[in-house]
């Protein structure tokens, strides 16, 4: 009965804002889709079909019944508990955003009133919200504020309900109002205070972590190098390091079972002081989200560069908690160093152990050589020999390793990624009795001319060996740059041999699709720095170079205040000119005129006095006018509450009239 | 004692309103000093709404949501100058009653201009407890706007203040005027009792009826007026292409009714005006002349539906204080 009322009379101006809130939600659903289960958008889009039946008539309106009702009571508690299900929390971003879209669909289908579908919107502009959060790239963006300008019309289509005011006009009113509101966002994204600090934390859920992990066995880093996504990028604010420097410190390596290096989660020992030798370099690095806990830099940092990242002894930044969002560091780097003391034989020792029974091979050979060289140093360089020697080659696809995996490399394949040629000098340096210990992190970069900073990839992903040499410290040494010395200043995807498949080798070998990738780059990262990452400081940067520098706080409130005052005077002038003036009313004008005169007949007419009684008024008392006053107050009433006219020149011919009339009234009035 | 508190509060306002504004006497133009505005219940949600996108966007230091917040709260704020602007400049040309039947309703017609060459539209207004009326006026139009009023009691019904109101463009602001006049409407007694009229009610001089022959004759023609009967169209004359005229009818010269107050003073008194009121409504439709006496005021004997109008109209106001309005 219901759907046969909603067929027959339901005005289109109807239809139309009962669609507006499905089109909204539905678009605020698939903003979320890559952070909310399939089945959530799924539950969305059936809902929405639903309530398109509805408002076309084909489906009944859900009921108001007591068991309806229930009914929907267990449906929210149901999709609570498969929210619950999927997340194992209802708290965080994803899981609020998976509830939020299910209650959206169920009110949805519950949809009566205006009230219910405004709630809709509403659910949606909160599910815009949490597209904002989680994903801020600069191509969304444009996507946020459509959604936003429909949700707006959406609103306007809600209220109106008018026949006429269709998705059209709606869009143009909600488009003019965002129009006129943008300056108004504009002033206050740059001049609110940005409050630092988090007043609640929701739990990000977690997504794959990305780059360099705690351990590395044969195959760990190879993995990473087809992964052309950028890992850090670095703006140099003193001079750069030439490229061969250009050794970006991770997680250090110390525990070898064979096949695998681990990273200690402690030490025991205090290492020596070391001195930091020569100019800093000045690096500000912005890392992108690994869900790890390393800080990146150049070899060697002097200081952490924030109080909730601290350095290990071994100078690798490490935070607490994993990077879940892009942040963004400035650090000073020393090229060089010297230790100021010798390493105490706790550190020694656990910088030379070994598995005693895995590669025998290697540790017989080390022995051996070592008999040759007492030196450390002369030990190191040759060991590196050996590797220039004996047709040991660097390759992206080394065969797969047993348990045994240095002796696997060096007496059996000769062929080896980075972390083979550093695992197998580390053990031999160790089982030669030289402190020796793998550092992985990055090396090298793309310069990027746009803009003017660099960017260092997962691909660009490396692995290096330490070694303690008395009086020196740990000393850098990179046993694949002895092999391929060109890994040193070329980015490894140009060293990639044809047969490898690396998708994104082709982008960089097109100069143009390359140089487009650069400037696409540069954008994005502008936008993070300037738009993204805008905060206080930013803020207070921005009042220095208006010339309120030491304003701070107020300076930002003065601005606010007076950027807001000064459009809200453009918005209440533009529109009052929207509004045209009207003209004093000749009409009113005419008739105060002709009351004005008859006052002088009779009494004045009372303000309820109806224009004709006051005329019968009139000619009582001067009967010998009658024919005048007629002609006055029946041609005011005509114009005033009468037909309107077709057009202007029969409305101003009428007023004409009216004006003679009037004057020969006062005329005929006057000489007595 | 919370709802009465409530009213007590919205009483006072009422007071100040009317004491502020004065009275209003048509026409008027809605200036910014009469418009008020206040967000209405959808707005306080959307500002609970941005408020929250407010802290969240400062505690995950998230720009972008901070500038969606900041871009909706100016959405909001020039919505709210657009619903100002929607009642800004209007002009309320005329407010109009007509009267009615006790049990029945009267009409309040308030004609109200756009001059503007922009439309108003989603434009109410509404008489106190009762549903508003809805119109979208057109630029450079003087529609009405038509509002029933029930009346429930004979009397002269004050129809207090008319609120006209706007929620355009988006609902979240509801700008309002008020219009004070001291219009009322006059409910005149239901037309009903079982009595005809006494032999005494008749009257006039037999001595002028030589000057007519015949009881009922056509007199003249005149142009249809609401509230004419159907049964005095001359539907001859408009078959013929006419404008639809009426008929008039002059009762055998010098003839008419006089209704007295007196006649029925065997019944109370609202009953007695009940009857009364169907004698006037009666003698009208038969086309006679009648008059009416109700105690010291007398209406002379006269016809037509003013004449039908001034007798109901003084029935309604029978005892009441307001005789003389």
């Amino acid at each position: 009965m219901i759907a046969a009322s909603l067929r027959g009379s339901e005005p289109d101006a109807d239809r139309v804002a009962a669609l507006a809130p499905i089109v909204v939600l539905v678009i605020g659903a698939l903003l979320q889709a890559g952070s909310i289960p399939h089945w959530c958008v799924g539950v969305v889009l059936v809902a929405s079909l639903w309530r398109i039946g509805v408002v076309a008539g084909r489906l009944p309106v859900s009921s108001r019944a007591r068991g309806v009702r229930i009914g929907f009571a267990i449906a929210a508690l149901l999709s609570m508990l498969a929210v619950f299900a999927s997340f194992r929390t209802l708290n965080g971003l994803a899981a609020g955003s998976a509830l939020l879209s299910i209650m959206g669909a169920l009110k949805l289908l519950e949809t009566r009133t205006a009230r219910d579908e405004r709630v809709v919107i509403g659910v949606a502009l909160f599910l815009l919200l949490a597209a904002c959060l989680s994903n801020q790239t600069l191509l969304r963006t444009p996507l946020y504020l459509v959604h936003a300008w429909l949700a707006c019309a959406a609103l306007a289509l809600v209220t109106l309900r008018t026949p006429g005011f269709g998705a059209r006009a709606a869009l143009g009113v909600a488009g003019r109002a965002l129009l006129f509101a943008t300056p108004i966002a504009l002033v206050f994204f740059l001049f609110f205070p940005r409050v630092t600090g988090q007043f609640w934390a929701l739990p990000t859920n977690a997504t794959a972590t990305t780059g360099l992990g705690e351990e590395m066995a044969p195959g760990t880093i190879d993995r990473l190098i087809e992964n052309y996504e950028p890992a850090f990028r670095v703006r140099f604010l003193t001079a750069p390091p030439p490229a061969a420097e250009r050794y970006w410190r991770g997680p250090v390596l110390t525990q070898f079972d064979g096949l695998t290096w681990r990273r200690a989660p402690g030490t025991a020992y205090r290492e020596p002081p070391t001195a930091l030798l020569g100019d800093p370099v000045r690096q500000q690095i912005t890392l992108e989200p690994s869900n790890r806990r390393w800080w990146f830099a150049l070899e060697s940092v002097r200081a952490s560069p924030r109080r909730d990242v601290f350095m290990t002894q071994d100078r690798q930044l490490v935070s607490a908690d994993p990077i879940n969002e892009a942040v963004s560091y400035e650090v000073d780097s020393h090229l060089r160093l010297q230790t100021l003391g010798e390493l105490s034989p706790l550190a020694r020792r656990v910088a030379t152990r070994l598995p005693a029974e895995r590669n025998p091979r290697t540790l017989a050979f080390a022995r051996e050589l070592r008999e040759q060289y007492a030196d450390d140093a002369a030990f190191a360089d040759a060991m590196l020999d050996y590797f220039r020697r004996h047709g040991f080659e660097y390759s992206l696809e080394p065969p797969r390793t047993s348990i045994d995996s240095v002796d696997d490399f060096l007496f059996g394949s000769k062929l080896g990624f980075c972390g083979h040629f550093a695992s197998a000098f580390a053990t031999v340096m160790r089982a030669g009795g030289v402190p020796a210990r793998i550092v992985t992190g990055y090396l090298g970069g793309e310069w990027n001319p746009i803009g003017g900073y660099l960017i260092v990839r997962h691909s660009d992903a490396h692995a290096w060996t330490e070694v303690w040499l008395a009086g020196r410290g740990w000393v850098r040494i990179d046993p694949t740059a002895v092999v391929e010395p060109g890994r040193l200043d070329r980015g490894l995807i140009d060293l990639l041999p044809d047969s490898v498949s690396a998708p994104t080798r082709f982008l960089h070998r097109s100069r143009w699709l390359s140089k487009w990738v650069l400037t696409w780059d540069g954008v994005n990262h502008w936008w993070r720095k300037r738009v993204l990452e805008f905060d206080l400081r930013q803020q207070l940067a921005l009042l220095e170079r208006l010339g309120l520098g030491d304003a701070g706080w107020r300076g930002l409130g003065i601005l606010l205040a007076a950027g807001f005052a000064m459009w809200m005077l453009v918005i209440a002038f533009s529109l009052r000119h929207l509004v045209v003036r009207t003209k004093p009313d000749r009409l009113a004008q005419l008739w105060r005129e002709f009351c004005t005169t008859a006052a002088t007949l009779a009494p004045a007419r009372a303000p309820a006095e109806a224009p004709l009684a006051f005329a019968i008024r009139l000619t009582v008392a001067r009967p010998d006018l009658a024919a005048l006053i007629r002609a006055v107050t029946e041609q005011y009433a005509a114009i005033r509450y009468g037909r309107p006219c077709a057009d202007n020149l029969a409305a101003a011919a009428r007023l004409r009239e009216l004006e003679i009339a009037v004057r020969s009234f006062a005329r005929s009035v006057a000489p007595r | 004692m919370l709802s009465a508190l409530r009213r007590s509060l919205a009483a006072r306002i009422a007071r100040w309103v009317k004491t502020r504004q004065g009275d209003d006497h048509p026409p008027l133009e809605l200036l910014a000093r009469r418009i008020y505005i206040l967000p209405t219940r959808a707005g306080a949600a959307f500002g609970m709404l941005l408020f929250l996108m407010l802290l969240a966007g400062l505690n995950y230091a998230n720009s972008l949501a901070l500038f969606l917040t900041f871009l909706l709260g100016g959405f909001a704020i020039v919505g709210m100058h657009l619903t100002h602007r929607n009642l800004l400049g209007l002009r309320v040309i005329a407010i109009a009653t007509t009267d009615g039947f006790s049990g029945e309703s009267g009409r309040v017609i308030v004609t109200i201009a756009n001059a503007a060459d922009s439309a108003r539209p989603l434009i109410t207004a509404q008489l106190a407890g009762e549903r508003p009326a809805r119109l979208d006026i057109a630029a450079g139009t003087m529609p009405r706007f038509e509002m029933t009023l029930p009346l429930r009691s004979r009397g002269l019904i004050p129809i207090g203040r008319i609120r006209i109101a706007t929620r355009y463009p988006f609902g979240l602001f509801e700008a309002w005027t008020w219009l004070h006049t001291s219009a009322a409407i006059a409910a005149y007694p239901a037309p009903r009792g079982r009595l005809d009229p006494p032999a005494e009610a008749r009257a006039g001089g037999e001595a002028q009826a030589l000057h007519r022959a015949g009881d009922d004759e056509l007199s003249a023609l005149r142009p249809f007026r609401d509230g004419d009967s159907p049964r005095q169209i001359a539907w001859r004359a408009y078959a013929r292409g006419g404008d639809l005229l009426v008929k008039e009818y002059e009762s055998p010269a010098g003839q008419f009714f006089v209704f007295d107050l007196a006649h029925v003073s065997n019944l109370a008194t609202e009953a007695a005006l009940e009857q009364l009121a169907l004698w006037v409504v009666g003698a009208h439709a038969r086309g006679e002349r009648f008059g009416l006496q109700l105690g010291s005021n007398a209406i002379a004997p006269a016809d037509g539906l003013e004449q039908r109008d001034r007798c109901l109209r003084a029935l309604a106001l029978y005892g009441t204080t307001e005789r003389n309005a």
